[in-house]
């Protein structure tokens, strides 16, 4: 089951394990600047509010209402990324894995394919968390990505549009599966707690009502961010107990005006927030093989490519920074490490 | 049903302080603002009285939920007891009609991220 709490998608699998737990939420961050430059990860800047489309069904398209799901606001030109934690279990020593299939307008934001509701494992379909602690945009080539990035549907620029030609679904699409309960327990049994000595330290913008809600999700600036192989077998996990979800993205200016409550504030630009030298991050996990990147993906065009041949300006802000001030985060080491900005 | 409450709250307590002292009997009663020896009764039955807000410190302090031990306690938190009181009949009619679902069923009333048609 999937249940909406504080802002995050949060799933259940009571079927499967009692400690299948995972958790997804989509942070607010920097557009990094669309230049043809490879830049670090951008801060998260909190998360975006989340609704049920349920509770709005008289003031939103009748088609988020037979998706079903949930909707969150976003300003256009505006960039994600998402967080995904399943809880460390202290009883195993390690977090439950879990495979996430992500898609934008119903295409594979791993291979660009289109969206189906089962895992493929040539090639590689899906995220492994915890492997995988976040994404941020799509897999263009092996180690890098292009930012998610919000653009109306029906302007041409979504990932869906340049793919298929058609602006159906928008968006972004969410599937989780667990792994199998006796693979899980097989792979990593209870461990025998011995106690410790006593001295051990344990300090271990108005609403305009007529403006269209529908917004897709782009390829923005390019990240260096890898997406992890699978470390586990592809039998391993349990395709028989999947729970999915639509996530709908509403025009942050309209926001207010089907839920009576204000969008969070226009991010800071990229420019303003490495003007004080705030935080970047990369990302290492040594032991951790890359996917391949999609060359479907590769292909699409930027917002900037695109916007060109358009004779259109669709990013007003997009000078390049040096983002000079990085964090280095490895794998394994979660406890002490924040991606977050703090001004 | 409060003898239960105290084997509970001590079961758990003893359960974390064996990897970690910050779980004895006299720092959880320090944080929680009770004296040990008062923690001591309560976890031997011999004392029954614990309000709800040091209820709710020690269920944070010990990572339970708060509405578990408040249960055990014999206890409905005040907001559930609000809500109750509103429209008694109602719940009470509710919760009899629940009372022998599976905890499966009982989920599914928990409000769920609808999946629809894509």
């Amino acid at each position: 089951m999937i249940e909406l709490i504080n802002d995050e998608l949060v799933f259940t699998f009571p079927k499967v394990h009692p400690e299948a737990k995972f958790s997804i939420s989509f942070q607010r961050t920097l557009r990094i600047p669309d230049d043809g430059l490879d830049y670090p990860l951008p801060p998260g800047l909190g998360e975006f509010p989340m609704k049920h489309v349920d509770d709005y069904a008289d003031k939103i398209p009748s088609l988020w209402i037979e998706h079903g799901g949930v909707m969150i606001p976003m300003y256009q030109s505006e960039a994600m990324w998402l967080s995904f934690d399943s809880g460390y279990l202290n009883e195993h020593e390690t977090e439950y894995p879990f495979a996430i299939k992500i898609a934008t307008g119903k295409i594979n934001a791993v291979t660009g394919g289109e969206w189906s509701n089962s895992l493929n494992e040539k090639p590689q379909d899906y995220l492994v968390a915890p492997e995988q602690p976040w994404l941020d945009g799509y897999c263009v080539e092996k180690g890098f990505i292009r930012q998610f990035v919000a653009m109306p549907l029906g302007s041409g620029y979504s990932a869906e549009e340049q793919i298929t030609g058609k602006q159906e679904h928008g968006g972004m699409q969410i599937m989780v599966f667990p792994m199998k309960k006796e693979i899980f327990e097989k792979r990593f049994p209870k461990i025998e707690r011995k106690r410790v000595d006593e001295d051990v330290c344990y300090m271990q913008a108005a609403p305009c009502e007529s403006a269209a809600p529908d917004m897709g999700l782009a390829p923005g600036g390019r990240m260096r961010q890898e997406i992890y192989d699978d470390p586990f077998d592809f039998n391993d996990w349990d395709t028989e107990n999947m729970s999915r979800s639509f996530v709908h993205i509403s025009n942050s200016l309209v926001w207010r005006a089907i839920t009576d409550e204000l969008p969070p504030n226009v991010p800071l630009t990229a420019k303003e927030y490495d003007r004080y030298g705030l935080p970047w991050f990369d990302y290492y996990d040594e032991n951790a093989v890359a996917v391949e990147g999609s060359q479907r993906l590769d292909k699409l065009k930027s917002i900037i490519q695109m916007g060109k041949e358009k004779g259109e300006n669709p990013l007003p802000e997009n000078t390049s920074v040096s983002a000079k001030n990085i964090v280095e985060l490895k794998s394994k080491l979660k406890k002490d490490q924040v991606r977050e900005g703090s001004f | 049903m409060e003898n239960y409450f105290g084997g509970f709250i001590r079961e758990k307590r003893e359960k974390l302080r064996v990897d970690n002292r910050k779980y004895s009997l006299r720092q959880v009663a320090s944080r929680i603002g009770i004296e040990p020896s008062y923690l001591s009764k309560i976890e031997r039955g011999e004392q029954k009285h614990l309000s709800e807000e040091k209820i709710v410190a020690l269920a944070n302090d010990l990572h339970e939920d708060p509405d578990v031990l408040l249960a055990l306690s014999g206890k409905v938190s005040k907001d559930i007891q609000e809500v109750i009181r509103k429209r008694p009949k109602l719940f009470a009619k509710l919760i009899r009609d629940l009372k022998d679902l599976p905890d499966q069923a009982v989920l599914k009333i928990v409000r769920e991220v609808r999946d629809g048609k894509w």
